[in-house]
């Protein structure tokens, strides 16, 4: 309850800095996307990417960043949705008092880091595309995502639901969506021209919300 | 060429049916009182018999019903403790790090390991795709495990989270769910398959829960339908698949199957099946075990109902008894009074209509004992007529003063005559006379009032009067004096002296009734007249007159000139005898010869 003011204050911040960006004008080459469900709800958590279609779009290299850090603390994952490009290392630092037991069985990246204890880090390297389902063998409610993305535009939503893609070069792309929910593929062409596209305002499906919900501490019944 | 007397009307057409005419009254309120009670019992039977049947089928009918819900409820909750042991297998570790290690047989073994923790018979693999990658049951492969795949299919089709449903595995009945496996939740890995059997076992784990017998049966054949398991004889197929081939397809239906020495209410529901025809699910529950408790019921009923027809019976054929056999007494009283027995009475001992009846008959019997006496008595005296005509008239036994020609006979010499006889001779021989006398009198309508020794005194016009009784007396007379000359010439035939006799005969009005004692009465008329007569027949002995009949002036008077005919059949006039002074009597009689 106490969490519920907070999330409608960011909501709002989030809204308007994203009222701020989209009129605000930048340099050249900016898509803002807004991710919408199929009640017209912002969706956060969405990763947009584009894929340049035009062989003279110039890809920049991409950077091979610093690991990107996943916390588990408080017996969950955090970021929940996570984007990297591939070739990035991301690592798994424990912050809690127990143990977790890190795995995916995706085709993209399966791996497992055996029990470990408070304070460890355990750093994995992520050198295929696609989407990695982390999970941990100890508890059953922890989940979160990597995408692994060859191209270097992307970005994730907020909760406002906006992703702001930037520097990119004019010419053609493919607008991906990707959502843990989503139904089906989400897909766009969209031209960008010299300077800043228009906003694209995309509606996605979800399925059905089926994570696992923690059940409030001491109620005696781990899960539902 | 038809028979005349088929269309002839019955000759008889009296109201009752022939069967129900009775000659005995006992019989016939047997048969009465028995119908009728038998009709109520027969009636109270069949009703509670046919309520009992409808309840039993109602029950047998409630029964399966809530077997059907068994079984939904049995599928049911196998199905989940499935699903909650596929959860529980999708977050074995030692799965993941097999499925890891990409190594079908390795994961083939594992499975095999799961059907013995989760008691699941079978177990399989598919991934995300639906692409089988291992089975816990080698003989099951992608072809014949396809059933799964389309669970599968149509679950990732409709996002559902698991998905089941009926099929056959190596061509045996199963229940199949698909469970996804969570890597972690809620990402979707891939599926796990389990199923088992709807077999002879299930039926039984039913029945005994619900007492009801349970046959899952294809007909997808017509001709050679499948039993796919069943509680029942496998020689219940053939009314069972008859049944199920008429059933409606689109709702479970309720029939009555005659098999195995019973009948069972049956259910009757079709289940679809993956890839394959609907089967149908037949529940049935048999109804002599609910009819069980009816029956002794019924046979209670059944014996109660024979005691009280029985009972009825000595009932009915005590009040006939009660009723008929007073009347067979009345009955055989009343004969008894018809053969001229007064003095009996009947005794009933009884107040009733009946006690009423004997009563009547007893009174009945001291009056006719009465008149009896009363006819006997006329019938010593006069005619069978005259007594016929006083019983109908009833009247003059009171006193009355009527006028009566009275007729004196006397035998002379007979004191004589009773001398030189023996007692018995004489007797008869003066019987022999008087019964002359008497017949002669009679024929003349006289009435013999009584004989006096040889005397004999006779009435004309009492106590039935006569309107010519002086006449009938004067013919009588002479038909006496004729008679004895008959007797006397069988006499002397018998060489016995001839009798003779002399007559009186007047007419006056005389005191007529009943005259005695209160035990004994005698119809007689008194008065001077009497005496007169008397005397006049005594005057018969004085030679001079010349004459056996003498009569008076009175007598003449009142025939009024009729005489009756003489011996030679000729009316011969009286002869006057002149005027003579009776013994006490003052005055001068006026008297006559009749010859």
């Amino acid at each position: 309850m106490p969490r519920f003011p907070l999330r409608s204050l960011l909501a709002v911040c989030a809204w308007a800095l994203a009222w701020a960006a989209a009129t605000t004008p930048l340099a050249a080459g900016t898509v803002i996307t807004n991710v919408k469900d199929a009640k017209g709800q912002p969706v956060a958590d969405a990763v947009v990417s584009l894929v340049a279609l035009d062989p003279s779009v110039p890809v920049p290299a991409v950077a091979a960043a610093d690991p990107v850090v996943i916390t588990q603390q408080g017996q969950e994952f955090a970021p929940y949705v996570n984007v990297i490009a591939v070739g990035t290392r991301v690592s798994f630092p424990n912050h809690d008092k127990i143990h977790h037991q890190v795995y995916s069985l995706s085709k993209t990246k399966p791996f497992e880091l055996p029990l470990y204890g408070p304070g460890v880090t355990q750093t994995v390297l992520f050198d295929r595309p696609g989407v990695v389902s982390l999970g941990c063998n100890i508890h059953d409610w922890m989940a979160a995502y990597i995408v692994v993305l060859e191209t270097p535009w992307s970005a994730k939503t907020a909760v406002a639901g906006v992703a702001s893609v930037t520097n990119l070069a004019p010419g053609r792309y493919r607008l991906d969506v990707w959502h843990p929910r989503l139904a089906g593929e989400s897909h766009r062409e969209i031209v960008v021209p010299s300077g800043d596209a228009p906003p694209q305002t995309i509606s996605i499906t979800l399925k059905a919300d089926r994570r696992i919900r923690r059940a409030p501490e001491g109620a005696g019944g781990g899960y539902k | 060429m038809t028979d005349p007397t088929a269309r002839r009307a019955p000759r008889r057409s009296t109201g009752l049916p022939r069967g129900f005419r009775f000659r005995r009254f006992s019989l016939r309120l047997l048969s009465l009182l028995l119908g009728l009670l038998f009709a109520a019992l027969a009636t109270t039977y069949l009703v509670v018999s046919r309520a009992n049947a409808d309840t039993a089928q109602q029950h047998a009918r409630t029964n399966v019903e809530l077997a059907a819900r068994a079984v939904r409820s049995a599928i049911k909750q196998r199905l989940d403790f499935l699903a909650r042991s596929a959860d529980l297998m999708g977050r074995d570790d030692a799965l993941k790090t097999v499925l890891r290690a990409s190594d079908p047989a390795t994961l083939a073994t594992l499975l095999q390991s799961f059907t013995r923790r989760v008691a699941a018979p079978v177990i399989v693999l598919y991934d995300d795709n639906g692409r089988l990658l291992a089975s816990s049951q080698g003989a099951l492969d992608t072809e014949n495990s396809g059933p799964f795949s389309e669970l599968i299919r149509s679950a990732i089709e409709k996002d559902l989270i698991e998905n089941s449903g009926f099929s056959y595995l190596k061509d045996e009945l199963h229940v199949l769910i698909v469970v996804p496996l969570y890597a972690p939740h809620p990402n979707i890995f891939g599926w796990f398959g389990l199923a088992f059997p709807i077999d002879r076992e299930f039926g039984l784990s039913v029945r005994e829960t619900t007492g009801v017998e349970l046959t899952y049966l294809s007909i997808a054949n017509p001709d050679r339908p499948r039993l796919l398991a069943t509680t029942l004889p496998a020689s219940a197929i053939t009314p069972i698949a008859r049944a199920v081939a008429a059933a409606d397809r689109d709702r479970p239906s309720t029939e009555i199957i005659d098999l195995l020495d019973d009948r069972y209410v049956s259910l009757i529901s079709f289940q679809d099946m993956l890839a394959a025809p609907p089967i149908a699910l037949v529940l049935q529950r048999p109804l002599s075990p609910e009819l069980a408790s009816a029956r002794e019921l019924e046979n209670y009923l059944l014996l109660t109902s024979l005691a009280a027809l029985a009972a009825a019976t000595l009932l009915a054929l005590g009040i006939a008894r009660g009723v008929s056999q007073p009347v067979q007494q009345l009955a055989a009283h009343t004969r008894v009074i018809a053969a001229g027995d007064y003095a009996t009475r009947i005794n009933l001992d009884r107040v009733d209509e009946l006690g009423q009846l004997a009563d009547a008959m007893n009174t009945m019997s001291t009056g006719l004992a009465e008149r009896d006496q009363v006819r006997d008595l006329l019938d010593k005296n006069v005619s069978p007529e005259v007594a016929a005509q006083l019983m109908r008239d009833g009247s003059a036994l009171g006193g009355e003063e009527r006028e009566v020609t009275i007729l004196f006979a006397d035998l002379r010499g007979f004191t004589t005559l009773s001398e030189k006889l023996p007692a018995p001779d004489l007797l008869a021989l003066l019987n022999r006379y008087l019964d002359r006398m008497s017949t002669a009198i009679e024929r003349e309508g006289g009435v013999i009032d009584k004989f006096i020794g040889d005397a004999i005194m006779a009435l004309f016009g009492a106590p039935v009067a006569q309107g010519d009784g002086p006449v009938r007396a004067l013919a009588a007379a002479r038909g006496m004096e004729h008679a004895l000359i008959g007797l006397n010439a069988e006499l002397a035939a018998e060489g016995r002296p001839p009798l003779a006799l002399g007559i009186g005969v007047n007419t006056a009005r005389v005191v007529a009734g009943n005259i005695g004692s209160h035990r004994r009465l005698n119809y007689s008329v008194i008065g001077d007249g009497v005496n007169v007569a008397a005397r006049l027949q005594a005057l018969t002995r004085n030679a001079d007159y010349r004459t056996n009949i003498i009569t008076s002036a009175a007598t003449l008077a009142a025939c009024r000139g009729a005489f009756p005919a003489g011996a030679g059949g000729m009316a011969v006039p009286p002869r006057p005898l002149g005027m003579v002074a009776l013994k006490g009597r003052a005055g001068l009689v006026e008297i006559f010869a009749v010859e």
